[in-house]
């Protein structure tokens, strides 16, 4: 990347938040709806998986022999099962104020994005209109 | 876009499915005392059961399929008839009990209830989804 301060790189990066955003609102309405199936198992986007996806399909680049890579990706999603909560009785770990929670944060987290963005347009927009 | 307009699929297949919740543990509630059905038997306590299901025609942009959620089916509960002593029902049997129908009322109310704060909670989650397409429409302007 040239210039990380860029507009196309800053507009990117915003967008790349504002999809992570999306992501976990759809995830944790999927949660919600599945409050009270039995056997299902909460989902979450996964800082993991997440990165993965962002270094692309060819996953960290190696300039050395030497280098680690960042090995092959055994599933393509960006999200997978949480652990560490509290199983009911009918296999079923889904909790509300933690989904709630989450839909909430990723709303505050898109909206951050959104204002910034809506900045970033109106100041190329003054550039367009010559300052008028 | 279209994983949000998915997430609200998803929500509202919840909406959905906790209504069907509701009106079967009225129906479970109505009949706590029905001795004889249309099958002469007393009435037998129902219950849903959920799956979840991908929510139709999802495809998977940003790469997330979001899961609704879906009534796979409305059983009776074959658990035995409650009884209840009783000689002048004219339901009674030799010994003068009746079986009454294996309703408890008290869980139809929990149960009422649970479907009640889930309908609220996936109320909530359109709420906040349909607001990001707002703000993500208002870009545009």
């Amino acid at each position: 990347m040239a210039d990380p301060f860029s507009d196309a790189a800053i507009t990117a990066a915003l967008g790349r938040q504002m999809t992570r955003a999306v992501q976990r609102q759809a995830v944790a309405a999927s949660n919600l709806a599945n409050l009270d199936t039995p056997g299902y198992r909460t989902k979450e986007v996964t800082f993991a998986a997440a990165l993965e996806d962002e270094l692309g399909a060819n996953g960290i680049v190696t300039t050395d022999a030497r280098h680690i890579g960042a090995g092959q990706a055994s599933d393509p999603s960006t999200f997978g099962e949480s652990r560490d909560l509290a199983t009911r009785r009918d296999g079923n770990n889904v909790q509300l104020d933690r989904e709630l929670l989450g839909l909430t944060r990723a709303s505050g987290d898109f909206s951050a994005a959104q204002t910034v963005l809506a900045a970033k347009f109106r100041l190329v927009r003054y550039a367009i209109n010559e300052g008028r | 876009m279209s994983t949000l307009f998915n997430a609200i699929s998803a929500s509202a297949s919840a909406l959905d499915v906790q209504r069907a919740r509701m009106e079967v543990a009225v129906s479970n509630l109505a009949n706590a005392e029905s001795t004889r059905g249309p099958d002469g038997q007393p009435y037998r306590r129902r219950e849903v059961v959920l799956e979840s299901a991908p929510v139709n025609g999802a495809d998977r942009t940003f790469n997330v399929q979001p899961d609704g959620v879906r009534v796979a089916g409305v059983l009776e509960d074959q658990s035995p008839f409650r009884r209840r002593y009783e000689p002048s029902h004219p339901d009674a049997d030799a010994d003068g009990f009746v079986a009454m129908p294996n309703v408890d009322v008290p869980e139809e109310m929990v149960d009422m209830l649970g479907a009640a704060r889930a309908y609220q909670a996936n109320l909530t989650a359109i709420g906040l989804i349909r607001d990001t397409i707002q703000k993500a429409l208002d870009l545009g302007k």
